[in-house]
């Protein structure tokens, strides 16, 4: 990248804020709305999104890319379902589905953090490669055919239905996206923003960076953790062909899409990439359409959306919107 | 006795195709600094093609010099769109060919669909010192040997060359004798599609290729080149010949199912190691 963006900082607050109000509460007001068919890509999409707002942290504030994010949605999506499937309480399972992602992140973090650029790249890209094929091979976890008959999550004794998932994939999105927030406006945060832009300065500085650097890798393999519990128990099937290296390449997609290092950026992101796939989708499935449509639409979509951000939008579409926005008219 | 026979050629053969990939990267990331992350897609649109004209009815030579011509020819391209705008920097390079190996996603299985294809190469069964194999494997490091031949001497010996052999070393001072670097860096990525073309055709015999067999070829080309630091064109071909035949005799020995691993955790290591040596990677200036 040309070098990490600077992240754009609220300004107005009092707009902003009203903002965010009213999308909570356009948001939240949503999904009873919806048809059953798009009530699933809203959830789906709003867990993208949480798992797009670690990506985010990782790559515009520790300034690192992962390409394999979709290997902590996976660990925490198994780490929610096994237990479930075994009589644990479901809402335990979904609690330690970002513990477990994080634990991963932290061992595997260790070594691979002295790892930058295009070798950090390749090397999150190996280790999902790794978890794949072991997991197609683990007997226990339902190898290549999957984990089948997850039980529904179930809070205080109601089980969820569509809509439930709904809210809990609202909370989870809200929760990542406070924690966020919090974290850019931390001492860590802007450490972390001075490491970005030059190591060597901050390390001079005396910012540890090596720790930082962990600390946020954990904290965005938390949030795909939890996401990927979440997603667990809604699809209620699980298997290793669900979390391709091309779901990796679709978080990466969705945070250089959205913008790196702002807070609305994975969620714009996320939204603009998942409603344009879901509609190609539509087009693609009409009758007549050859029945290769939809892939090919949808690998294209991926394609040009993220060479044309790189290259002539590199902060995101939410900082070219502000922007224009801001452009006396 | 004959089985290990066997074995070490089919791991050379096999091998043979991912050092090709990884020369491939290595002459990419020596002119430009940039990470080819298409440079397997340009292996599977080769073979594609080549399967397309073979059944065609082309006669066997003809059709895949057209498939390692159609691998130059995206190389070109991906090259043009990923260094072509003045002021990209090479992480941003990465992203874009990134993003150029998903849209070859989208041109594969437009044109051949999503099955998984393959022709026939050289037929027949070989016998060497008592094992028997298929001639194809004799086939492909029959071809590869003289292409790293000729390699070192292009890159040695003649004026193209030396000039591309400069702007890896400095490009400042290739571009204040007037050398254009730029136009270096586009044939740099021409001669890596050529090679990574070259590697599909000559693999999909013995192997057959889908349109996403690329996340392998360039895991195993990586795997081979960052040995010799992504800059070694010789190391890169003594490391994807090593990891063919450890995966082939991983493959035979132990269990079939863990031979991606060997590669990928070799990779993991072979980096670890790296960067402890080195400490943390110097910051290139901006």
């Amino acid at each position: 990248m040309s070098g990490p963006v600077p992240p754009a900082r609220g300004r107005g607050g009092t707009v902003n804020r009203w903002a965010i109000a009213v999308v909570a509460v356009l948001t939240l007001a949503l999904p009873p709305l919806l048809p059953e068919r798009h009530l699933a890509t809203f959830v789906l999409l709003l867990l993208a999104a949480t798992v797009t707002v670690g990506v985010s942290l990782l790559m515009g504030y520790a300034g690192q890319v992962s390409l394999g994010q979709a290997s902590f949605y996976a660990i925490g999506a198994y780490a929610a379902a096994l237990p479930a499937v075994h009589g644990v309480p479901s809402l335990l399972g979904l609690a330690l589905a970002p513990v477990a992602a994080a634990v991963a992140a932290v061992l595997l973090g260790a070594p691979l953090l002295r790892l930058r650029g295009h070798h950090l790249a390749f090397a999150t890209l190996a280790v999902q490669l790794i978890l794949l094929s072991l997991l197609a091979q683990a007997d226990w976890a339902g190898g290549a055919i999957g984990l089948q008959g997850i039980p529904r999550l179930t809070v205080l004794g109601v089980e969820l239905r569509d809509l439930g998932y709904a809210y809990a994939a609202w909370l989870v999105l809200a929760a990542a996206l406070l924690i966020a927030r919090n974290i850019v406006d931390s001492r860590p945060g802007r450490a972390l923003r001075a490491a970005a832009t030059s190591e060597t300065a901050a390390a001079a500085s005396g910012v540890a960076i090596g720790r930082h650097r962990l600390a946020v890798f954990t904290l965005s393999a938390a949030m795909a953790g939890l996401a990927g519990g979440v997603y667990a128990f809604y699809l209620g099937y699980l298997s290793p062909g669900s979390f391709p290296v091309l779901l990796s390449i679709e978080f990466v997609v969705m945070a250089v899409v959205g913008g790196l290092g702002t807070i609305a950026g994975p969620v714009v992101g996320a939204t603009v990439i998942i409603l344009l796939v879901q509609v190609l989708n539509t087009l693609g499935t009409q009758p007549g359409m050859p029945d290769y449509a939809p892939s090919v639409l949808s690998y294209a979509v991926y394609a040009v959306l993220l060479i044309v951000c790189v290259l002539y939008l590199p902060r995101g579409l939410v900082p070219a919107l502000r922007r224009t926005g801001r452009r006396p008219s | 006795m004959s089985d290990l026979i066997g074995y070490l050629i089919t791991g050379l053969g096999i091998g043979a195709g991912f050092a090709l990939v990884a020369s491939g990267l290595v002459a990419i990331y020596r002119v430009t600094r940039v990470v080819n992350f298409a440079q397997g897609g340009f292996a599977v649109l080769a073979a594609l093609l080549t399967s397309t004209l073979l059944a065609a009815g082309l006669p066997h030579g003809v059709a895949e010099l057209g498939g390692v011509a159609l691998g130059a020819l995206a190389g070109l391209i991906v090259g043009v769109v990923a260094i072509g705008r003045p002021g990209t920097s090479p992480g941003t390079s990465l992203i874009v060919t990134l993003g150029l190996g998903v849209l070859a996603y989208a041109v594969e299985v437009l044109i051949w669909g999503d099955q998984p294809r393959s022709f026939p190469g050289l037929t027949g069964v070989a016998e060497v010192a008592g094992a028997r194999l298929p001639a194809h494997y004799l086939l492909i490091l029959a071809v590869t040997a003289p292409v790293f031949a000729l390699m070192a001497w292009f890159f040695a010996r003649t004026d193209l060359g030396r000039a591309l052999t400069a702007c890896a070393s400095n490009r400042y001072a290739a571009q204040v004798v007037g050398i254009d670097v730029r136009r270096m860096g586009l044939l740099a990525f021409t001669i890596g599609g050529a090679l990574g073309g070259l590697a599909g055709v000559l693999t999909t015999p013995v192997q057959q290729v889908t349109f996403d067999s690329d996340v392998t070829l360039i895991v195993n080309g990586f795997a081979a080149a960052v040995l010799g630091g992504l800059t070694r064109p010789m190391i890169a071909l003594a490391g994807g010949l090593l990891l063919g035949v450890t995966q082939t005799l991983v493959a035979g020995y132990g269990g079939g199912a863990y031979q991606m691993e060997v590669a990928l955790v070799l990779m993991l290591t072979v980096m670890i190691v790296q960067a402890a040596r080195t400490g943390p990677v110097p910051e290139t200036a901006r």
